[in-house]
């Protein structure tokens, strides 16, 4: 029963921890852009969905305008900024930090530095063989590993999945056989944006919003694409995020909770150095 | 009087009480008639030195530091200033990091050329601040809650320059476990953040748990910024506990607490927490906080004619929305004190302030009368238990009071020599 516990708590946390850096996921994995305003995206997605629900708006409507938001937000930055620079991987880190900064500035400016809420719309624990979950979260798991598999399978199984994969294995090749690269790479990058503002806006009921809020998970969303695997969105992703998400209860167990996030870290460090293309990318 | 004996400054009782802003004033008046220490620079301000985390991650605790202090220097120059010269603050941004209080507290004492320094927020910062105080002999005046004083953080602490204006956990933690432990049990579990001042603050509440008999089932530190707690709840629940003994800080609070409430677990512990104060309890919201303890030297909502009239001028000058907390009137009482003490000393310095700090009451203070310890450095200052009501609206309503200690005294400092100074 202990044990149940524990699996639990780890396909909880595995699967929020994947929401969350899904989005990122998807722009540096899929078209190389080192995006350091995931956070602040997250973060955006967050207020918005806050502000949403303050007036009057249902919460999971409140969660939809956000990520929209934000995928609009994403287009803007991408057209003026991002498109110019997509061979420049370093230019493209600073100007994403530089898209954090302004943006966590901007969001204290507007509302200010408090910590905000919002009403938890599944506020009650279901038990599972005696084992308490929380509602909520376990709500918000499956929904992301539906979103993962049905991200997945539109990037394996349909036309755009494979001018999106021909673009990744070789762009030059990918633009002689005429696909729009442009238009590709912008899709692509609201594509995850939308993410990131759909993850900022269901992680509020459980987290507190204030500016930093997005801050929380962007070292472990690199983290959980740079293990998984640059590229590899569904299992990558999945394994990543248990390894810097989900190991990290079952270490808990045996050790202190400093201490177990100590050793997932250094988990992570490991791995890189064995197999610095991720677990799941071939050396 | 004790009063008469402050103005003969008779060495060994320089025991000052005031009562109120108009004695206050006429201080000041009678300072300068009598004395004109300073008369040529009459116009010149005093510039006091305010460092407050006005970014960064602690900016939700800025708001209300910064704004106690500002309405406390608007009082005091409305009363007529320090010795007939204006106060002028003027501010460094701590940016919540350490390294950034070392810059700012050398520009403002070197640059800016202030006559003492007041803020910095965590103990972090505040030990960082320590050795720039310590080489320049300026003062600083430390408004937070915090761990107490050991001689092994001096000289951010044992430092005959810092004040400490907030409570120590033998006076916030200690005159309310009999209330606790008679009412919701015996078994503690302690939650807190990973660094020191949780830790130390839960050394002191296991020392008196134990004397009255009582045992500590689980503790564990969090790190900063974690945004799963599975496994500590789990943790909780496998214990046994009754009370659940909470200092984790900041978002990290709103992020445990809120999960808590979500895996339907407060109904069956008691959670008692020592960092929640208005600013963190309003982010929390109703649902998430109702029927939990919280233990502080002040609350917006406590019944005392002194926080009635500190609220409406408060009020009037930052609107009716302005949240307040423990650090906020601290600094309030930090600023006021300062006045007194310079007013009494009739000169700007260092040695006034220190010689006249000792021993100061300051009975305007919000939360009820408050007086400084020659000894430690230390104030006396009452302790309140809240209870957060259910289905509160705002700080008004947002605690009931379940108990109060007026006068309550810390534990002496454990520094190598008392007086501190001497």
């Amino acid at each position: 029963m202990y044990a149940l516990g524990v699996a639990i708590d780890a396909t909880l946390i595995t699967l929020v921890l994947a929401l969350a850096a899904f989005g990122l996921a998807i722009i540096f994995g899929l078209i190389g852009v080192i995006n350091m305003g995931h956070g602040a995206m997250l973060t955006a997605g967050a207020y918005i969905t806050w502000v949403c629900q303050t007036n009057g708006v249902p919460f999971l409507l409140a969660v939809l305008v956000a990520a929209v938001a934000v995928a609009v937000i994403g287009l803007v930055l991408e057209h003026v900024l991002i498109r110019h620079f997509y061979d420049r991987p370093f230019e493209t880190l600073l100007l994403t930090w530089a898209f954090f900064l302004i943006t966590t500035e901007v969001i204290k400016i507007i509302f200010g530095p408090e910590f905000r809420s919002v009403t938890n719309p599944l506020p009650d624990a279901i038990t599972i063989g005696g084992i308490h979950v929380p509602a909520y979260r376990a709500a918000v798991a499956l929904f992301a590993l539906a979103l993962i598999v049905t991200s997945a399978v539109v990037l394996y199984r349909t036309s755009l999945g494979i001018k999106i994969r021909g673009l990744i294995q070789n762009r030059q090749m990918a633009a002689l056989l005429g696909l729009n690269i442009g238009l590709t790479y912008k899709l692509v990058f609201m594509a995850g944006c939308f993410m990131a503002g759909l993850a900022g806006g269901l992680i509020t009921p459980m987290l507190s919003i204030d500016p930093y809020i997005g801050n929380v998970y962007l070292v472990r969303s690199f983290f959980v694409v740079a293990v998984g695997g640059v590229g590899q969105l569904l299992g990558g992703t999945m394994i990543g995020s248990f390894l810097i998400g989900g190991s990290e209860t079952i270490f808990a167990v045996v050790s202190e909770q400093a201490v177990a996030q100590t050793i997932v870290f250094a988990l992570a460090i490991l791995v890189l150095r064995l197999r610095p293309r991720g677990v799941l990318t071939p050396r | 009087m004790k009063y008469t004996a402050a103005l003969m400054r008779a060495p060994l009782s320089r025991r000052a009480t005031l009562k109120g802003m108009t004695a206050m004033a006429g201080t000041a008046a009678a300072a300068s008639t009598l004395g004109f220490v300073g008369a040529a620079r009459g116009d010149e301000p005093i510039k006091v030195g305010m460092i407050s985390p006005l970014t960064g991650a602690w900016t939700v605790y800025g708001a209300a530091h910064s704004a106690g202090f500002e309405l406390a220097v608007d009082e005091i120059n409305e009363a007529g200033g320090i010795l007939g010269r204006q106060v002028e603050i003027v501010v460094g941004d701590s940016r919540t990091e350490p390294r950034v209080v070392v810059e700012q507290a050398n520009r403002l004492i070197r640059q800016e050329r202030v006559d003492f320094l007041a803020g910095t927020f965590s103990s972090a910062e505040r030990n960082a601040a320590g050795p720039v105080v310590e080489a320049s002999g300026k003062v600083l005046l430390y408004p937070t809650f915090y761990e107490g004083q050991l001689q092994e953080y001096f000289p951010g602490v044992c430092n005959p320059n810092i004040y400490m204006f907030g409570p120590e956990p033998t006076q916030q933690v200690w005159p309310h476990m009999e209330y606790i432990l008679e009412n919701f049990g015996k078994k503690f579990f302690m939650i807190g953040s990973d660094y020191a001042w949780p830790q130390v603050t839960n050394l002191f509440t296991r020392q008196k748990l134990e004397e009255l008999g009582g045992e500590v089932v689980g503790e564990v530190y969090i790190p900063f910024n974690t945004p799963q707690y599975e496994s500590v709840l789990r943790d909780i629940r496998e214990s046994g506990a009754d009370v659940i003994f909470h200092t984790l800080t900041g978002s990290d609070t709103v992020n445990f607490r809120q999960q808590y409430a979500a895996a339907g677990m407060k109904n069956d512990f008691t959670l008692w927490t020592v960092d929640d104060e208005e600013v963190v309890t309003t982010g929390l919201g109703p649902d998430v906080s109702a029927n939990d303890y919280v233990s502080f030297d002040y609350f917006m909502s406590i019944e005392h004619p002194n926080n009635a009239a500190f609220l409406e001028r408060l009020r009037a000058k930052f609107g009716d929305d302005v949240l307040m907390n423990t650090v906020g009137v601290a600094m309030y009482n930090a600023a006021h004190m300062a006045a007194l003490a310079l007013n009494q000393a009739g000169e700007v310095s260092t040695e006034a302030l220190r010689g006249y700090l000792g021993d100061l009451e300051f009975n305007d203070a919000p939360q009820g009368p408050v007086w400084m310890r020659a000894l430690d450095n230390q104030l006396v200052l009452p302790s309140y238990l809240m209870k957060v009501r259910e289905g509160w609206t705002g700080v008004s309503d947002m605690f009931e009071e379940i108990q109060n200690f007026q006068g309550v005294e810390p534990q002496n400092a454990q520094c190598d020599s008392l007086p501190l100074g001497q």
